[in-house]
């Protein structure tokens, strides 16, 4: 049995479910695999903390998935268990730090959104270094770059934001699953041209 | 949902990424229901939405959203009596709402298969409370299932019904929000031919007239059946004793939290104590818990909250003369959600075994950071009504936060959207509870506290669930308080399920029996009721301050729809009618010279569309209106006491407007 554990963070509104939706639907073809993961929604407001974590699980054989021992169906991704950690927003990168091992790939978006917070001068806003060098500490792999910029650049609008990171994600990090069954995906879903697009533009930083 | 609607059409040898909810949904229609109903409820919602948006394609099924949990609990029984297999799903606090149809149920029994699902919420992200509605079935008798995967949430769902019917119980479908919201493979089953769903309510006199000696003798009945369905427990499916080790150590668990507690053993690579998955938690069988205990030292019950299983498995231990011990709460939370993490770290003490190293080092960063970073709530979506009410009342009442200035107006909260007033920036509310305990603790506040004003707050679809007779109420006792009805026209929060306030459905469509509230309010006796756009805030905070100086009951009812809805209709009404889009375009700017960064939009009003920018030649900090997010409802442009906002209007003659004055020269 090999598991393949992915952490999505970030915003209501950013697109992060959608994230999650697309990376299970690319794993239906074995039967020797299974995917799940919980995902934390809040009401349908804005700008709360969201995360969705996708959890692949890929069998030997048969018995392998049919043991109780095996068959392995927690919702959730442990401390240290997420092998890459996607962040739609750099402060809550950080509060998906508790996934992260030394060997996680950690792919995150630049652009902050200032919590009310921030804005009542009540707290600071960390810096991308601070952010950075604590995420250092814990594993080399990080990659980050102003997402919501490139789509606003590419696409006119925020809304690619979430399938370029996915891009992003087979571009740095070693995923078991074909890169082909998520263009799939996407080109039976709505908006397949611009996600299409989207996702080879995130392939390609 | 995948393309070709698999949720309908699917059939054995199909398999999808679903919903938990949606699972459970299929499971029902699997077993062949004809009845579903809800009053919606985070973590639940989906259950009965996935439902009704497909109904077109399901042959005979009957969808309601019923006002609250009590009609649709009692919709349900209806349905079952008249021999449908009904499904009604709530979320946890529901239960208290429909505790009296649930009491009754176990007395006059089901006739066709009833099953009551229920979203709990430990850790409360969307409730009020932690409740464990497990405990209602100490008295209510209602069996209890808990699927601990996506798989199960269906499969047992559908089981459900043909134990209901063999039993005689409603069954309680537990299923927590991490489940709810679990998404991932479901392989679907065979659909029950539904061609023959047809009604027949056959007098059962005996069962459904529930009162004196009746009442006792369906009483014992039940008792009865409960035993019958406890020896059916020993050997069923449901529940699994897995023994392939040497160990006298054992396990006990159920639901989600036994999905953890597997997953926790491999990760700390045990593999040898005994288990024993409930997959009912209720009843439980004396003779299957001996079964479990034997050859067994210690025992441990892993579960969330206050120990509903560790209970009764204590209680079966001291009847059968278990020698060993038993353990529990010594090692799990009561409080809170039992994560994934809670479980690795529980059985790591309890067995004395060292936590994974990455593990550990994760957990500890983890710890040390959280402190040090900024908190993040939720707020109102940009362009929300609710943001410019908090803010009108805020005003009315003079209260700032730039300025910190004291408000002596009580606040009286109650559940909705609108609930994310209580948080920074608004802070507008001074307690919160129950659907509708706004009012009827404010009405008495206001009786014994007189040097204060009280205004209590409520939604559409919260008045209508429970809140027509809190108002009544108010009015009959001569009550002196301002209640402000925030009627945005759904019940938004869950996924925008339609209220009795629902004028337009999203495709445009007229909603039939369309109920005009501020009559029902007048008919109530209420003579002081005005309805108000509260977008319009300059006139909604002076008539929040006038109505605050009459004496008696007073409603205000601030009507606007919720702007998700109003921009999805318009988009999909522009799809269909290109013409409708060709009116042309505005935007809101804030000039930069004449913003003295007052923070009357960007912390009073708080619109998550105006940001801080970096001026990149000065190195400063300015304010500006971020025109991919603003969605144009002219709040901002309305306070700034510097009238640093404009208004440009463009139309496609490429005539310009600025604050409504056209532009000589076009650009
Ligand atoms: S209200 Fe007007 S002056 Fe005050 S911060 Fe906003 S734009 Fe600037
Ligand atoms: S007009 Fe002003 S208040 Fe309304 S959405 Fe735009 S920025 Fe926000």
């Amino acid at each position: 049995m090999k598991k393949f554990n992915i952490a999505i963070v970030g915003l209501g509104g950013q697109g992060i479910i959608t994230m999650g939706t697309v990376m299970k639907n690319a794993a239906l073809n074995s039967d020797l695999q299974d995917v799940s993961g919980s995902e934390r929604r809040g009401g349908a407001q804005r700008e709360g903390y969201v995360e969705t974590f996708v959890k692949y699980i890929f069998y030997e054989n048969a018995a392998e998935m049919n043991s109780p021992r095996k068959n392995m169906h927690s919702p959730m991704i442990e401390s240290g268990g997420a092998n890459a950690l996607i962040s739609l927003e750099p402060l809550e990168t950080l509060r998906g730090i508790k996934y992260l091992n030394k060997n996680s790939i950690v792919i995150f978006n630049k652009t902050p959104y200032i919590p009310i917070s921030v804005r009542m001068g009540k707290t600071k806003y960390p810096e991308i270094s601070f952010i950075v060098s604590e995420l250092q500490k814990v594993t080399k792999h990080i990659y980050y770059y102003d997402i919501d910029a490139i789509s606003l650049e590419k696409f006119n609008a925020l809304t690619q934001k979430n399938i370029i990171a996915l891009g992003i994600l087979f571009a740095k990090a070693d995923i078991p699953i074909e890169r082909s069954a998520v263009e799939s995906v996407l080109a039976e879903g709505k908006g397949a041209e611009n996600n299409l697009k989207a996702f080879a533009l995130g392939l390609n930083l | 949902m995948a393309k070709s609607n698999l949720f309908v059409n699917g059939s054995e040898g199909d398999k999808a990424i679903v919903l938990g909810n949606e699972a459970i949904a299929r499971g029902a229609l699997e077993a062949g229901i004809g009845y579903a109903s809800m009053y919606p409820g985070t973590p639940a919602s989906e259950i009965i939405a996935v439902l009704d948006k497909n109904k077109k394609h399901v042959e005979n099924l009957y969808t309601e959203f019923s006002l609250n949990e009590h009609i649709s609990l009692h919709g349900a029984i209806g349905a079952s009596w008249s021999g449908i297999r009904s499904l009604c799903a709530m979320k946890n606090v529901g239960l208290n709402v429909a505790s009296e149809p649930a009491q009754f149920l176990a007395y006059t029994g089901v006739k066709a298969g009833l099953v009551l699902a229920i979203g709990s919420d430990p850790g409360a992200p969307s409730s009020s409370n932690e409740q464990d509605d497990r405990w209602y079935s100490l008295h209510t008798y209602m069996p209890i299932m808990e699927p601990s995967n996506i798989q199960e949430a269906k499969d047992f769902t559908k089981d459900a019904f043909d134990v209901s019917e063999e039993f005689s119980f409603g069954i309680i479908l537990m299923a927590p929000s991490r489940l709810c919201h679990n998404a991932g493979v479901l392989r679907f089953g065979n659909i029950r031919d539904r061609k023959n769903i047809k009604g027949n309510f056959k007098k059962d006199p005996e069962n459904y007239l529930n009162l004196f000696s009746l009442a006792v003798k369906n009483h014992a009945k039940y008792l009865e059946r409960n035993e019958l369905l406890k020896k059916y427990l020993i050997e069923s499916k449901f529940n699994k004793i897995i023994n392939d080790g040497q160990s006298k150590i054992g396990f006990i668990s159920s639901g989600v939290i036994y999905a953890h507690l597997m997953e926790a053993f491999d990760i700390l690579g045990v593999y040898d104590h005994k288990i024993l998955k409930l997959g009912f938690s209720f009843p439980i069988s004396n003779e299957l818990i001996k079964r479990f205990f034997e050859g067994l030292e210690k025992v441990v019950v892993v579960e969330e909250a206050e120990g509903f299983l560790e209970f009764q498995i204590k209680k079966i231990a001291y009847e059968t003369g278990f020698k060993g011990s038993i353990y529990g709460k010594e090692f799990f939370s009561r409080t809170g959600e039992i994560t994934l993490d809670d479980v690795i770290s529980g059985v790591s003490r309890f067995l004395e075994k060292p936590l994974p190293v990455s593990f550990d080092f994760a957990a500890k960063k983890d710890k040390e950071l959280s402190d040090k970073l900024p908190q993040r709530s939720g707020t109102f979506c940009i362009g929300c009504p609710h943001r410019a009410t908090f803010y009108s009342i805020l005003k009315a009442v003079g209260f700032s936060n730039t300025d910190e200035k004291e408000r002596d107006v009580v606040i009286a909260g109650d559940i909705g959207c609108y609930t994310l007033g209580l948080l920074p920036p608004y802070n507008a509310m001074d307690f919160l509870t129950c659907m509708n305990a706004g009012l009827s603790i404010g009405q008495a506040i206001s009786n014994f506290d007189k040097s204060k004003k009280v205004i209590a707050l409520v939604g559409d679809s919260t008045f209508y669930h429970s809140g027509i007779p809190v108002l009544l109420n108010a009015v009959q006792n001569g009550a002196d308080i301002l209640y402000i009805i925030l009627d945005n026209s759904w019940t938004a929060m869950t996924g925008h399920q339609k209220t009795p306030s629902t004028q337009k459905d999203i495709d445009g469509k007229p909603s039939a029996n369309v109920l005009n509230l501020k009559d029902l309010v007048k008919s109530l006796g209420v003579s002081y009721v005005k309805s108000l756009d509260p977008n319009s805030v300059k006139r909604f905070s002076a008539q929040i301050k006038s109505a605050l100086k009459e004496p008696g009951v007073k409603v205000l009812i601030a009507k606007r729809e919720c702007i998700l809805q109003e921009i999805r209709r318009n988009k999909s009404l522009f799809k269909n009618d290109p013409k409708v889009a060709e009116t042309g375009e505005s935007l809101y700017e804030i000039q930069k010279s004449r913003c003295v960064k007052c923070n009357e939009c960007f912390v009073e009003l708080a619109c998550p569309a105006i940001i801080l920018k970096k001026d990149e030649d000065t190195g400063g900090d300015y304010y500006y209106i971020d025109p991919a997010s603003c969605v144009k409802c002219g709040v901002c442009y309305e306070i700034c006491p510097n009238s640093a906002i404009r208004k440009v209007e463009f139309d496609l003659k490429s005539e310009f407007k600025i604050d409504g004055k056209s532009l000589e020269i076009a650009i």
